[in-house]
């Protein structure tokens, strides 16, 4: 067939070929020159137009506001034949060459594909929750999940002498750090809890001598251990019990916990924070760092929400660098100074390891020979853990980001003062701060004279948020997307305006939390911000972040390292929902730079 | 002249057969662009290796209803024009006889006007097949786009030389080209063209 007609895409990827192959048969093609109609208000449908070449306008002919707009490769005129009659107005911005489907066909392919007319029955939200879901259905990392074996969860089983009294179960309850012990009794074997400790004790008013056999269960629940993890899952609800026991021929061999179960399946990041916390020494806690990208690719297989992941992965990496601190800094050093992470590592923003940008508060009068060399030792570290140097020397090991709590604050009144590029540059780093080992008690006290000598200055506010405006937002004239053949940065175009902006608020309101998202709901807390206002520029950051993050994991895949421009979208290859969803969330960008540049008075330099 | 007093023969001697229906004029508003691909460049040698039309309706290029024929291998398939409409032997395989393909063709334009990039080329090579078989030129009026062009050029621009490529053209135009060199992508182009030239599009390249 001739048409050169491009179906991988939604709504087309959810046909099989042979409906794709009657979709190709059936279109036909019309050519709209500017500025005429395609599809008026009040028309029925008769067609779904695909385009292309060229764009055309959505218009609200009541308002004569601009609902949407398409350009190639996307599709309009569906929800029209769904609902009889067009709404909108349809006009061709250029000359436009469209594929057109016949309602006939289209409605045939509705009924034939319901997931296909899933598709444009839902609105936005539906369809970022129906791209979450694919994603998860097509991601083998949920697959690995559903098949894991109950082997790769379970515990060692902890046994316990049928004779044994109360008090000395709890002790070994206490000692072994479980919630439960096995109750070997003459070749059979017992089920024993807290709970069935409780009860035995308060509610049966039992002896703590009295011996254990009395008040274990049996006979046990059992699972092999070659049984697949979501069968003990089974297993337990129907029960309604929290563990069940895995035997193999008669003997236990282990024991399944339900929240084993559970944090399992949420992508053992229960196991590697376990893990994390246990390393003794530099080469158990380098492990547990490594398994850090994995757990990122398994939640965002997941669709579990970009905030939380990354509160996640911010304590964990906070965890980490906390450690790596322990092990280098002898303990007597631990109240008189304070470890501070800062950029987007101190926002809680970083998914991926980035650079380490971290400084030191000293407590004034603090005395501490061989700090130097014990800080250089912490930034090599640092660096076998897998955080690589700070290309601007924002370190530890360098003197500049190393002070007492008085050198500090003599620091913030000269940048203040200078309010030059570098300087204003400085505040930002600082203003993100976050204390990750020592004593916090420092960082909040030089957050505090940095909020009294800032906060009020009008003049340093709006120096401070000049950056904003220093990058376009990629948007065309008309609203669309621009879409150079290198790709539109969103970090410049996207990310940047909204934690810099939101940054700048928070120093004028005084507002502690580091991370973004945060800052946003304190902001709206304070009435700076309206709630809807905030959760949407909120919305649009995760997705700039969740872009970005794609592109790494991408690459991290390709190259085993996270190289090249992550940053650089290329609009061309995303999906026409993706895009939809970039050009709102610019859009929004847009409009918080005016809000900024009007409440900062940036439209005079 | 001497193409109407051949109609005119033509059709009394068709008035009462099978096909003096299309001797009818032609009273409806569509439109069918055809075009074929050949062994060769001369209209009293060439053979036909396969053959489009498809039909044009104001704005719309009804494509879904296409006809797209591929022939009988003929006798001088030979290197230099496979080179360019690259159907070779093989592909040719199972293509339809030459009697069918012009059945089928004759069927489907019917007496509407025929639309094509330097039609009378391709009316030629169809009229040396079609009269030894059944006694009749195709008597379909014929809009020739290339001509149409040339005018409209001529009466915009008088001051600039078109360039005449089918590819230039189309650029001017602002019209994708379909796959090139095949006879469904070359009639669906130049369809496309005539409907952006209809709706006043010219620019110089």
């Amino acid at each position: 067939m001739m048409v050169d007609i491009d179906l991988s895409q939604a709504p087309f990827s959810l046909l099989d070929e042979a409906g794709r192959q009657r979709v190709r048969r059936g279109v036909d093609l019309a050519y709209y020159d500017t500025d005429e109609i395609i599809l008026d208000a009040g028309q029925t449908g008769e067609h779904v137009f695909l385009i292309h070449k060229g764009e055309v306008a959505e218009l609200d002919t009541a308002t004569t506001e601009r609902i949407g707009h398409y350009t190639a490769g996307d599709l309009f005129g569906a929800i029209s034949i769904l609902n009889g009659q067009s709404r909108y107005r349809f006009i061709a911005e250029q000359e436009s060459l469209c594929y057109l489907l016949p309602r006939s066909l289209f409605e045939t392919l509705c009924r034939e594909y319901p997931v296909f007319a899933d598709y444009f029955r839902q609105s936005l939200t539906d369809k970022s929750r129906l791209l979450t879901e694919r994603r998860t259905a097509g991601g083998i990392t949920m697959a690995g999940f559903m098949l894991a074996r109950v082997a790769e969860c379970m515990r060692e089983p902890r046994l316990i002498d049928a004779d044994a009294s109360i008090a000395e179960a709890a002790l070994r309850l206490r000692e072994i750090g479980a919630d439960s012990l096995l109750v070997a009794a003459d070749g059979r074997y017992g089920m024993l809890t807290k709970t069935d400790l409780l009860d035995g004790l308060i509610g049966q008013s039992l002896d703590r001598a009295t011996p254990v056999l009395g008040i274990a269960h049996f006979p046990l629940i059992t699972v092999r251990p070659d049984d697949y993890l979501f069968q003990a899952l089974i297993a337990m609800t129907r029960h309604e019990v929290e563990r069940v026991v895995v035997v193999e021929g008669e003997q236990p061999v282990g024991v399944v916990e339900l929240t084993d179960v559970l944090s399992f399946f949420s992508s053992r990041s229960y196991t590697v924070s376990l893990e994390l916390e246990q390393a003794e020494d530099l080469d158990a806690l380098a492990r547990a760092s490594a398994r850090l990208p994995g757990l990122v690719k398994a939640l965002m297989a997941q669709g579990v929400k970009l905030r939380f992941a990354m509160e996640l992965l911010a304590a964990l990496n906070g965890r980490i660098i906390s450690k790596a601190f322990d092990l280098t800094v002898p303990a007597e050093h631990h109240q008189d100074s304070c470890l501070m992470v800062m950029g987007s590592e101190g926002r809680g923003e970083q998914i991926l390891k980035t650079d380490q940008d971290n400084g030191l508060i000293l407590a004034d009068g603090a005395d501490w020979p061989g700090r130097a060399e014990q800080m250089d030792r912490f930034i090599e570290r640092l660096l076998t853990l897998g955080y690589p140097r700070c290309p601007g020397n924002i370190m530890v090991s360098n003197p500049q980001w190393v002070d007492s709590l008085g050198g500090w604050r003599q620091r913030i009144d000269r940048w203040a003062e200078r309010r030059d590029g570098e300087a204003l540059m400085n505040l930002a780093i600082l203003l993100d701060a976050h204390a990750v080992a020592g004593n916090p008690a420092l960082l909040e006290s030089l957050r505090e004279a940095l909020f009294a000598r800032c906060s009020h200055d009008e003049l340093l506010l709006s120096h401070f948020a000049r950056p904003v405006l220093s990058f376009s937002t990629p948007l065309t004239l008309f609203g669309s997307l621009k879409r150079p053949t290198h790709g539109i940065d969103i970090k410049k175009g996207g990310i940047f305006p909204i934690v810099h902006g939101v940054r700048t608020l928070a120093l004028e309101r005084r507002i502690r939390p580091t991370s973004t998202l945060a800052r946003l709901d304190a902001l709206v807390a304070d009435g700076r911000l309206e709630a809807e206002f905030a959760a949407d520029l909120g919305e649009a950051l995760s997705l700039f972040a969740e872009l970005r993050l794609n592109q790494q994991l991408a690459r991290l895949e390709d190259t085993g390292k996270p190289e090249g421009d992550a940053n650089l979208v290329v609009v061309q290859r995303l999906s026409t929902l993706e895009r939809d969803l970039l050009r709102e969330a610019l859009h929004l960008v847009k409009e918080f730079k005016q809000r900024l540049s009007y409440r900062f008075h940036l439209e005079y330099s | 002249m001497l193409r109407s007093l051949r109609r005119a023969a033509d059709r009394r001697r068709q008035i009462n057969g099978r096909y003096g229906w299309l001797f009818n004029p032609y009273t409806g508003d569509e439109l069918v662009a055809i075009d074929c691909e050949t062994t060769g460049l001369d209209p009293r040698t060439a053979e036909l290796v396969s053959l489009a039309a498809v039909c044009i309706k104001g704005d719309r290029v009804l494509t879904s209803g296409a006809l797209d024929l591929r022939l009988q291998r003929p006798a001088s398939l030979g290197a230099d024009s496979i080179k360019i409409h690259g159907l070779r032997g093989v592909d040719l395989n199972d293509g339809l006889p030459v009697d069918e393909a012009l059945e089928a063709l004759l069927d489907f334009i019917g007496n509407r006007p025929l639309l094509g990039w330097c039609v009378d080329f391709d009316i030629a090579v169809i009229n040396h097949h079609l009269r030894p078989r059944l006694g009749f030129d195709l008597p379909n009026a014929t809009v020739d786009l290339a001509q149409e062009y040339r005018r409209r050029m001529r009466r915009t621009q008088p001051q600039v030389e078109p360039h005449m490529a089918f590819e230039s053209v189309a650029r001017s135009l602002k019209v994708p080209l379909m796959q090139r060199h095949t006879a469904l992508g070359d009639a669906v182009t130049t369809a496309l063209m005539y409907v952006r030239l209809k709706q006043g599009a010219c620019e110089a390249v």
